[in-house]
């Protein structure tokens, strides 16, 4: 026996010893469950809804829950659900709408915007939403030394400075001081007039949260096991990481009739086809960001409807002018004109993307310039015109494509493929490229930058100044080779501190008719995202920004 | 043999070393910033350093691994770049959702794998054998995510019989003990949230099973093969046991060994994680947390993920490896 004799007594111990393992890891999840679980058991015993829970399925798992503090869509859908804004859209527009303030209005000198609160309104802690809080979460965001903005901790707010040029104390930054004059009305002064002011304030970024719930929970505000709690339609019950995030509805909300359904869960599913699929089951209910390739089989099942979003976003091809041909306007020019833009978006969008001459989306066409339509298709035209420029045996060209699926690129390798074909056409040799996304963002703008690469952008809110200056702007140009125009710089900053919406209109359109000629960012796309919907859903207005509140959405 | 476990559990910690270093200096030699990554495509390069910093990213590579390992004999794990949920506690709550489907599968794969495999050889070149063989074949080769996704449509869309995603339905009312829902259901007696557990695990248990499954079906039929060829088949046939002891008992267990290490290998791979399967079922496991992972650049969970991983392969096949013992008693541990 010996050796053998031993092990014949002790593989029970080895077994055991993995079992233990196993136990040991069971029991210290035990802890952790058994807390998450008590929520959901306490209070409601009562039987859920007939129809049971309303399901959206998200691409994934949000980041946080803290306002102000990411920008990632996953994070903002949930967001959306749990807070309210201090300005929101019309359903499915871009048109501001009152939301927790009733009225806002910037004073003569446009320096100072005054916002009146809602009455009556609590947070789903039972805190009465004041100015106070306003200005508690507005400090939060912008005030680098506010003690509860937990920033040691991590917190980052990096929007706010994007969209309001700095945090407090910085020279660039829009906002000096923000006060509550009395107990419904807060008070914002900026350095100088910007217009799209409360556009900003409204974009989804900026959910006001209970600053009871904030200081309680502290850095963990936001986290799987920290808290969220807002004034929105959904009160936040569970996070359960990887797989959903659970609500009820907020009884005592300050829309009448509002929210339709009594739960609502955001279960997160990755895969495109997946979601389709679940979708399809009926253990989804609505779902967003699937792909153009899907369409027929939305079209081809009686259950399910297609929904496109509006269009609030632009995919773009960049020509980079510190690149020595790309440097003369008429070079670019031609490339705009050899890129028959109506076929490849037809090709590789079909009904859900358009195109034209404008760099801001449809849904902001009063301020596009009616003088543009579009660069016409015509090689022959384009290809004398390089020649004319100096170029007549052409010359090579890197162009970037980015690694990543996005709505307004959804498949960014064979679309470059399509315009080397057609550059080719005017005798310039497109060598393909493209690196992990991260460096990609990172490196277009480290000079010189890439030569000529496709990029897009969806818009924050509903004001061209998030769309021109942000890629036109003083600051906006490092991956065009900190290309400068004065003129275009000077139209940009007046049309920011202009206070008449005909003035801006104005000062916008000659924006359009300018970076039209320059053929710096080529617009070849406003997108359409595609979206479906169970067809006993009702109530869904989706909006251009990408996310909304399901306030409305109802089950049959 | 206390000492021989003594001795292999030694062994770990070179291996476990060599994992760490190796995830370490992958993670690093892909490019792409997780700052970058993380503040996404407006970030300026002054937002982009601070995180840097904070993450430190700035320190010299060679000292980040030391803090890495440091913390690692620590049995601290770090925390989640993006949610800042340490590692250690994720890993304890998706753990039990990959340990069951991994389980389940792995039983189905043994249910049927073998006995397929002890068939095919018995009646060798038959009809079944051709059959059985030809599946396998069929199994091995067809990609997971692709049979996924039939599977789905078949069963939950158009049948409409079982659901597509999900460890529980979604309208559920039930409060998990341990995490392994069907330990936890049978603990509470509720055999309705049993039934609910044992749909959503089919799917994708057959999904995840059908490699181990083919795999399993193919090395049982050629061990026992080169088996049933031996004398001592021959002496228990002629002293006249009946033919079900000779194959089931004579020759199974003789033909075990590789079949046991194939398992153990098998089995460990479950464990780590299946990302396809994870990923079409919306199942919440190790799998598809280390993918997202990977996808962020969120380096602690990367790391962590596959430390932890690397450290259960080990261990399962250091058990597989004592069981041999038992299969032939031959063999002793020095």
């Amino acid at each position: 026996m010996g050796k053998l004799g031993f092990f014949r007594q002790h593989w029970r111990h080895i077994v055991l010893a993995f079992m233990a393992l196993t136990l040991a890891l069971t029991l210290a999840n035990c802890g952790g469950a058994s807390q998450q679980a008590s929520t959901p058991t306490a209070g409601d015993a009562a039987a859920p809804a007939a129809t049971g829970a309303l399901v959206f399925g998200s691409n994934g798992q949000p980041v946080s829950l803290t306002p102000g503090n990411i920008t990632d869509g996953n994070s903002l859908y949930v967001q959306q659900q749990i807070y309210n804004y201090l300005i929101g859209n019309k359903p499915g527009t871009t048109e501001l709408a009152p939301e927790l303030a009733t009225e806002w209005s910037a004073s003569e000198d446009g320096l100072t915007w005054t916002f009146k609160l809602r009455e009556g309104v609590t947070f789903h802690d039972g805190t009465d939403l004041n100015a106070d809080a306003v200005v508690f979460n507005v400090n939060r965001w912008w005030d680098p030394d506010f003690e509860y903005g937990y920033r040691a901790e991590g917190n980052l707010y990096e929007i706010w400075t994007d969209l309001f040029g700095g945090f407090k104390g910085d020279e660039a930054s829009t906002l000096v001081d923000v006060q509550a004059v009395d107990d419904l009305t807060v008070e914002f002064k900026v350095a100088e007039p910007f217009a799209a002011f409360p556009a900003a304030i409204s974009s989804a970024y900026f959910g006001i949260g209970s600053p009871t719930a904030m200081q309680k929970a502290g850095a963990s505000y936001g986290s799987p096991s920290g808290a969220a709690v807002g004034t929105g339609p959904f009160v936040f019950k569970e996070w359960i990481s990887g797989d959903r995030v659970t609500f009820t509805k907020f009884a005592d909300y300050w829309e009448e009739g509002l929210p339709k359904v009594d739960e609502l869960v955001i279960s997160f599913v990755e895969d495109p086809a997946a979601r389709l699929a679940q979708l399809r089951a009926g253990t989804l209910d609505f779902t967003v960001d699937l792909t153009p390739d899907q369409l027929p089989e939305i079209k081809s099942d009686a259950n399910l409807e297609a929904i496109f979003r509006p269009s609030f976003n632009v995919g773009y091809l960049a020509l980079n002018p510190s690149y020595e041909p790309l440097a003369k306007k008429e070079v670019r020019q031609a490339i705009a004109q050899a890129i028959n833009k109506p076929e490849i978006v037809k090709a590789f969008w079909g009904d859900l993307g358009e195109t034209d001459g404008h760099f801001v989306p449809p849904s902001l066409k009063e301020y596009s310039s009616g003088d543009v339509s579009d660069y016409k298709y015509d090689a022959a035209a384009a290809k004398q015109a390089i020649a004319e420029a100096g170029y007549p045996d052409g010359f090579t060209l890197d162009l970037w494509y980015m690694p990543v699926s996005r709505p307004y690129f959804p498949n960014p390798k064979p679309i470059a493929e399509a315009f080397a074909a057609e550059l080719s056409q005017i005798g310039i040799q497109v060598n393909l490229q493209t690196k992990d996304w991260g460096a990609y963002l990172e490196d277009r703008n480290t000079a010189p930058g890439f030569q000529s690469f496709m990029l897009g952008w969806t818009g924050d809110y509903g004001d061209p100044d998030n769309f021109l200056y942000a890629h036109f702007g003083p600051g906006s140009t490092q991956d065009l080779g900190d290309y400068k125009n004065p003129q275009l710089f000077d139209l940009l900053n007046q049309a920011r501190v202009a206070s008449e919406p005909a003035e801006r209109e104005k000062l916008y359109k000659q924006v359009d008719d300018l970076i039209f000629d320059e053929a710096l960012r080529i617009p070849i796309v406003h997108s359409q995202p595609l979206l479906s919907q169970r067809t006993n859903i009702s109530g869904w207005a989706p909006s251009p920004f990408s996310t909304e509140p399901f306030t409305a959405v109802e089950k049959s | 043999m206390g000492r021989y476990i003594l001795r292999r559990l030694l062994q770990l910690v070179p291996v476990l070393l060599g994992i760490s270093l190796l995830v370490f200096a992958f993670l690093h030699l892909i490019p792409g910033d997780p700052a970058v990554t993380m503040l996404g495509d407006r970030a300026t390069p002054d937002a982009v350093e601070k995180l840097r910093e904070r993450m430190g990213l700035n320190e010299p590579l060679p000292l980040q691994y030391l803090t890495f390992l440091g913390n690692l004999l620590r049995f601290d794990l770090g925390t989640s770049i993006f949610t800042g949920v340490p590692i250690s506690k994720e890993i304890l709550q998706r753990w039990p959702a990959t340990f069951e489907l991994s389980v389940v599968a792995m039983a189905i794969a043994l249910v049927i794998g073998i006995p397929a495999g002890v068939v095919a050889a018995v009646r060798k070149n038959s009809l079944v054998d051709n059959l059985a063989m030809g599946g396998s074949l069929l199994g091995v080769s067809m990609p997971v995510y692709w049979l996924g996704l039939l599977l789905v449509y078949l069963f939950a869309v158009n049948l409409q019989w079982l659901p597509p995603s999900g460890r529980i339905g979604i309208n559920a009312s039930f409060a998990p003990i341990t995490g392994f829902f069907l330990l936890d259901s049978l603990i509470q007696g509720d055999f309705k949230a049993l039934g609910d557990v044992l749909s959503h695990l089919i799917l994708p248990a057959l999904t995840l099973s059908t490699i181990p499954l083919a795999i399993l079906a193919r090395i049982t039929r050629s061990a026992m093969l080169e088996v049933l060829s031996q004398d001592y088949i021959r002496t228990a046939r002629s002293k006249g046991l009946k033919e079900f002891w000779v194959i089931g008992k004579h020759a199974l267990k003789n033909a075990m060994l590789p079949v046991v290490t194939i398992i153990g290998l098998e089995f460990g791979t479950l464990l780590g994680g299946a990302i396809l399967t994870e990923t079409i079922f919306s199942w919440p496991g190790i799998g598809s947390w280390i993918y997202g992972g990977i996808l962020q650049r969120d380096y602690p969970v990367v790391q962590g993920g596959v430390v932890f991983v690397a450290f259960v392969f080990v261990l399962v096949n250091l058990i597989v490896d004592l069981s041999y013992a038992f299969l032939d008693p031959r063999i002793q541990y020095k």
